[in-house]
């Protein structure tokens, strides 16, 4: 019952995070977002076909009412149909998420676990060579930009000048080893990305609950280090790992596939996205933004109540 | 429910990812064997094309690119296409069964179109059965550009020409409501009236803006017909994903018209080496499975066509001529590793580039002072002389475009090649000459605002353009780059005149140089497609005449002179029409078009199966 | 105020700048120590200077003449080779350093100052509304995808040349307002300032002379970090066509490289990509570097 009422009142509080992330999107990207009306346009069109073109979009309603629009649309989760090729919304999204998930997932897990397992290996050996080797490493793949990983890894494996092992681009999945063909390279582009960050946090909160009082008397007990690893530092370390891990997800879903996405001609949903900012394709931006806020509110939440549930000494005030 | 429908996502991907389907040449696998079934002796036969773009619709009413033209000129009719293979272009009957019965006024065109001709079948249709194509069905699609619930891009094409038409539009659209310019005489005959003479009429029905939808359809699909189209031409939209490819199945039901070679244009010393005489005689479309890709990174487009199990087709990418020709002196061939592999063929585009500068900016253009407005055309034409196009062409063409005074391009009958090439040679003593005699300094120079779309080429343009201007006296801060994020932005500049120089390229709609001297025709100023807002009434008055000729020495005499007016004006520094190279593998039979032919020449393109090879 | 209490009030501010004064002193002894930091600085001291120089006007300003040939190979004359347009890669790198100092150093001193500010009222001001309302800013901003925010704000902002600047430095600094906010609510508990309040100086006065100084080392290294993020942001923004308005950059020079690298021509690729990793990796070791020395507590 007292979880009820918590994950109640949390569901509440998400409510102004959501007008405040809804309000400033619209104001930047539909209000004084890209004009769509030329690209509708004919050639020599008249006055009265422009005043009817941004009729058609909307642009002539008042600002209050496109808003309470868009509230309406992200409360009915109907956003109508895209501005550029008439699809509707919904069913450009039902398209292209699965394929961003698909494209995204497997650098994601693989990014973290290996991320765990070398902080552990460095947590291990703290001030040893391989510890350092492994800073040194991760400090090396932070500094690379994501760009140039993507250009190079695709040169490389890719192209006539490279290995040519796989296609340079396109996302024509019918088999799982198609799947594997399309996504060995975007998937190494990002764990190379994402490695050096990860490692990084990772150890430090593992060294961390190292040094912690229950794992030293359980060290000076004689505990084995797979005991230790498994009973004392993981299971306490979980908390962060997985807050990490939690707050990556709505952000993963949009514009963490973005440069990826447009690289490889991939039909994600980041790329979606990010071509309906260029074309000023509102409808999809409006869905697209107003669901990863609401996404970004939900995990806040089931955070939260995580939290409440792993740690019972937080306060449910 | 947020959750759920990540959830859902996710397994829809892991489904996605696992389902073992059965792989079939290019992996559209079982849907093109179902969508095909009985039709299929063998493996189907599979053609990749690409394009460098992707159509934003497939609504006819929107096919404003050549992109989407491509798309629709395979999967709707049009009552008339361009030869194949004839070049100056040619138009021909598609769906007509021959040239229209033209009044002796030109104000009454007859049209008729061939019987039997069926659409494909769709859920649409009573019994999901494709009915017969009618005249109705003509009327109908015209009409709905004039319906003031849809967006047209197209019906500028015969806006305030058909008698009724606009009005019928403006009067609430009611589809059973007469036109009177625009009638079904009968089921297979279609009656048209001018208010005047329009000699490219019969061009327009070639385009995809007259592409025949049936009622049906967008009855049924609402918006979303703009991405489900149901058409009657060769080939039928079996699966479409916005922006990254359109898969096309053979339309079964197609009428079989075998190919007549020579009709199509064929000469065999131009054709020798491409293979096409082994496609007389069969009946279009030659393969069972189309699908093109939309790649907009040409190094991307690139790398998949070298790889040799992806796409079959490709514009050779800038970047990649030297690498691919032997020389660059024409005939243009290629170096033997690659013809060893590939077709080539190249053509001289339906276009042009061209920087204008915005007549309606007082720095630069008109002036109500006239002694400014003076020193204005001073100003241009000084930088016209800067303006080095061999450099242009050099380093952003691949030194094999082909640069031309004026409007009129090499492509059109009415081109004059012995037209004074001055405006198009940089002479920087001459620059300098008229930078002095308008009294131009250091000092009291405008600013240069050179508008364009953030990328990275038109980036490059403007910084090229700015070195030729230090050169005759500009100040670096003086010449400045005004980027807009998106197309759509830029355009709306463009179209309110705010840019003060602007480059642009300009593909025509049909082979006549009506179609670009309109870029000049004052009327026509922004918002409409004359973007250097140029007004010159003597030139105005040669258009207006000019529009109702039919093509004629006379009309060609006319049009030279208007291009001698604006070339004298200093309003643009034009031109240059690029040499498109395009390549194809070897197992294609293909003479491909990426312009005024287009998408029509998918339907005679053959793929050799293994062992005919 | 009465005299008694100035007096008061001079004893307690006394007694903790000496704590300050120690933690600087000790960081900086431990900083000089640590080869690597030292090394890392060089580096980034070189950098520093290399950009300087381009806004003297020393070396670089040939970077957008476009009299070579094109895609010439590396020579005597053009270092690095050129570009497309004739365009000399190592001067078009060299002007990029400034490019890169000046985005740099913007987004890191603006977000700074913006997250500190915030943070420390947000923090002072902890559970009533001040703080709510920042939170609730902070939440916001932290919920919008950050290419789509830049985008659009980089659109909403049409034609201003520092929309990316703006846009990085309202995402940027509600990491650092967090950070010192916990601080601030860590500090707020501490015998000098709640010696502060009792004898009534005032709010501003206890965050501004008191409060904030003690977050300086949070600040410094967060900077930093915000440094590096900015500059690796501006190559991927400007390589979307959002960054850099004028002049040239390490992104535009790696956005005009997309194409010539599948043809063979590999060197604005390498060498703007060289110098950008030199710079962010020697920013990332400085910055750890720093936080070693400024961090007592932090385990290694």
């Amino acid at each position: 019952m007292e979880m009820l009422q918590y994950t109640l009142r949390k569901l509440i509080t998400g409510i102004p995070l959501v007008l405040g992330v809804t309000l400033i999107s619209f104001v930047l990207m539909v209000y004084f977002g890209p004009d769509k009306t030329y690209d509708l346009l004919g050639k020599n069109p008249t006055p009265e076909e422009i005043a009817q073109v941004r009729h058609q979009l909307g642009y002539d309603q008042p600002f209050v009412v496109r808003y309470l629009d868009y509230l309406r649309e992200l409360v009915t989760l109907d956003f109508g149909y895209s501005d550029s090729s008439g699809e509707r919304v919904g069913s450009i999204l039902k398209r292209t998420i699965p394929v961003s998930l698909a494209v995204i997932l497997p650098g994601f897990i693989l990014g973290n676990l290996l991320g765990v397992v070398l902080a552990l290996v460095a947590a291990y050996h703290r001030g040893g060579w391989i510890d350092k080797l492994i800073m040194a490493g991760s400090v090396v793949g932070m500094s690379v930009s994501f760009l140039i990983v993507i250009i190079a890894f695709q040169v490389i494996f890719s192209s006539s000048y490279g290995l040519n092992w796989f296609p340079v681009l396109g996302w024509d999945v019918y088999s799982f080893w198609d799947y594997l063909r399309y996504v060995t390279v975007p998937t190494l582009a990002s764990v190379f990305v994402a490695l050096g960050y990860n490692t990084r946090f990772y150890r430090a909160v593992i060294v961390e609950e190292m040094g912690r009082d229950h794992v030293r008397t359980a060290r000076a007990y004689g505990a084995s280090p797979a005991e230790l690893l498994f009973k004392s530092i993981l299971k306490n370390s979980l908390i962060p790992i997985i807050t990490r891990i939690m707050f990556s997800i709505p952000l993963v879903v949009v514009s963490g596939s973005l440069l990826i996405e447009s690289y490889f001609g991939i039909p994600g949903v980041g790329k979606v996205a990010f071509d309906a900012i260029t074309t000023g394709d509102q409808p999809i931006l409006k869905a697209v933004v107003g669901l990863t806020a609401v996404l970004f509110v939900v995990v806040l939440i089931i955070n939260d109540i995580l939290y409440k549930v792993v740690d019972p000494r937080v306060s449910l005030k | 429910m947020i959750p759920i429908t990540v959830f859902q996502a996710l397994r829809k991907a892991l489904v996605l990812a696992v389902l073992p389907l059965s792989l079939l040449g290019c992996g559209a696998g079982v849907d093109v064997e179902k969508a095909l079934e009985g039709h299929l002796n063998g493996p189907p036969k599979i053609y990749r094309h690409s394009l460098a773009g992707a159509p934003a619709s497939l609504d006819p009413l929107n096919s404003a690119t050549m992109y989407a033209n491509t798309i629709m000129t395979n999967v709707y009719d049009t009552l008339y296409r361009y030869k194949y293979l004839a070049r100056p272009y040619e138009i021909t009957p598609n769906l007509a069964t021959g040239m229209p019965e033209v009044s002796e006024d030109g104000l009454t065109y007859v049209f008729r179109i061939k019987p039997g001709v069926y659409f494909i079948d769709d859920p649409a249709f009573p019994d999901g059965k494709g009915r017969e194509l009618t005249a109705a069905d003509f009327v109908y699609s015209i009409q709905r550009h004039f319906d003031p619930n849809n967006r047209s891009q197209g019906s500028w094409l015969w806006a305030g020409r058909i008698i009724g038409l606009d009005d019928w539009g403006k009067q609430g659209a009611d589809y059973n409501a007469e036109v009177e310019g625009l009638k079904a005489l009968d089921r297979y005959t279609i009656q048209i009236k001018l208010k005047k003479p329009y000699p490219q009429l019969i061009h327009t029905f070639a385009q995809g803006f007259s592409a025949i939808v049936p009622r049906e359809a967008v009855a049924r699909y609402g918006r979303e017909f703009a991405v489900h189209p149901v058409g009657s031409g060769p080939f039928r939209m079996l699966r479409y994903e916005p922006g990254t490819y359109a898969l096309m199945v053979r339309n079964v039901k197609f009428r079989q018209e075998p190919i007549d070679l020579q009709a199509e244009g064929f000469d065999p010393k131009l054709h020798d080496g491409f293979g096409l005489e082994a496609i007389q005689g069969k009946a279009p479309p030659l393969v069972d499975v189309l699908k093109i890709d939309f790649i907009k990174q040409s190094a991307a487009q690139w790398a998949s066509f070298t790889k040799g199990n992806e796409i079959q087709f490709t514009g050779v990418p800038v970047e990649q001529v030297e690498e691919v020709l032997a020389s660059k002196q024409r005939p243009l061939k290629l170096k033997p590793e690659y013809a060893e592999k590939y077709r080539m063929s190249h053509a001289i585009e339906a276009g042009f580039v061209h920087t204008d500068f915005n007549m309606r900016d007082p720095a630069i253009g008109y002036n109500d002072d006239p002694e400014r407005e003076k020193r204005n055309k001073q100003l241009r034409c000084a930088i016209r002389a800067a303006f080095d196009w061999e450099d242009r062409n050099q380093r952003f063409y691949s030194g094999i475009g082909v640069i031309f005074p004026g409007i009129i391009p090499p492509v059109v009958p009415e081109f004059d090649p012995n037209l004074s090439r001055e405006s198009v040679t940089r002479d920087l003593d001459k620059a300098r000459a008229l930078m002095r005699a308008g009294g131009w300094t250091a000092e009291n120079l405008p600013t240069l605002v050179y508008g364009g779309v953030a990328s990275v080429t038109t980036r490059q343009m403007f910084e090229q353009f700015r070195g030729w201007m230090k050169a005759i006296g500009f100040p670096e801060e003086k010449v400045v780059f005004d980027s807009y994020a998106t197309f759509g932005d830029f355009n709306k500049a463009v179209k309110q005149a705010k840019i003060m120089i602007v480059g642009m390229g300009w593909g025509l709609d049909y082979p006549d140089a009506q179609n670009t001297l309109q870029l000049f025709y004052g009327p026509y100023g922004s918002p409409g497609s004359n973007n250097s807002n140029y007004n010159n009434p003597e030139y105005n008055r040669l258009y207006e005449q000019a529009a109702v000729m039919q093509p004629s020495p006379e009309r060609t005499r006319i049009y030279r002179k208007m291009n001698e007016i604006m070339i004298d004006d200093c309003v643009s520094n034009t031109g240059l029409s690029r040499d498109r190279i395009m390549m194809w593998h070897k197992n294609v039979i293909s003479y491909a078009d990426r312009q005024i032919v287009g998408g029509f020449h998918l339907r005679f393109v053959d793929v050799l199966q293994k062992e005919e090879n | 105020m009465s005299q008694a209490n100035t007096g008061c009030a001079v004893e307690v501010a006394a007694e903790e700048p000496r704590a300050r004064e120690s933690l600087w002193s000790k960081a900086l002894y431990k900083f000089m120590h640590d080869r690597m930091g030292m090394w890392s600085l060089a580096v980034v001291a070189l950098y520093g200077i290399i950009a300087l120089g381009v806004w003297a006007g020393l070396w670089g300003q040939g970077w957008s003449a476009n009299d070579g040939p094109m895609w010439a190979p590396p020579s005597s004359e053009y270092w690095l080779g050129t570009n497309i347009i004739g365009q000399d890669i190592f001067q078009r790198a060299i002007f990029s350093t400034k490019t890169a100092f000046e985005v740099g150093l913007v987004v890191a001193v603006l977000s700074t100052i913006l997250g500190g500010l915030l943070g420390a009222l947000s923090g002072f001001f902890s559970n009533r509304w001040a703080d709510e309302l920042i939170l609730w800013l902070m939440g916001v901003l932290d919920s919008i995808p950050f290419y789509l925010f830049v985008a659009a704000i980089a659109f909403a902002l049409s034609g201003f040349p520092y929309a990316m600047h703006v846009a990085m430095v309202l995402t940027f600094w509600t990491a650092t307002a967090r950070l010192v906010r916990g601080e601030v609510i860590k500090l707020k508990n501490f015998e000098f300032v709640e010696a502060a309040r009792a004898i009534g100086v005032p709010q501003f006065t206890i965050i501004f002379r008191h409060i904030l100084p003690n977050t300086f080392h949070i600040l410094l290294v967060q900077a930093t970090i915000v440094f590096v993020g900015a500059i690796k942001s501006e190559v991927i923004l400007s390589f979307l066509g959002l960054g850099v308005k004028n002049g040239v950059s390490w992104g535009l020079m790696i956005a005009e490289s997309t194409q010539e690298v599948q043809a063979g021509h590999f060197s604005n690729f390498i060498t703007a990509s060289a110098f950008l990793f030199v710079l962010v990796m020697a920013f990332n070791m400085f910055s750890d570097a720093l936080q070693d020395a400024l961090d007592p507590k932090k385990v290694q």
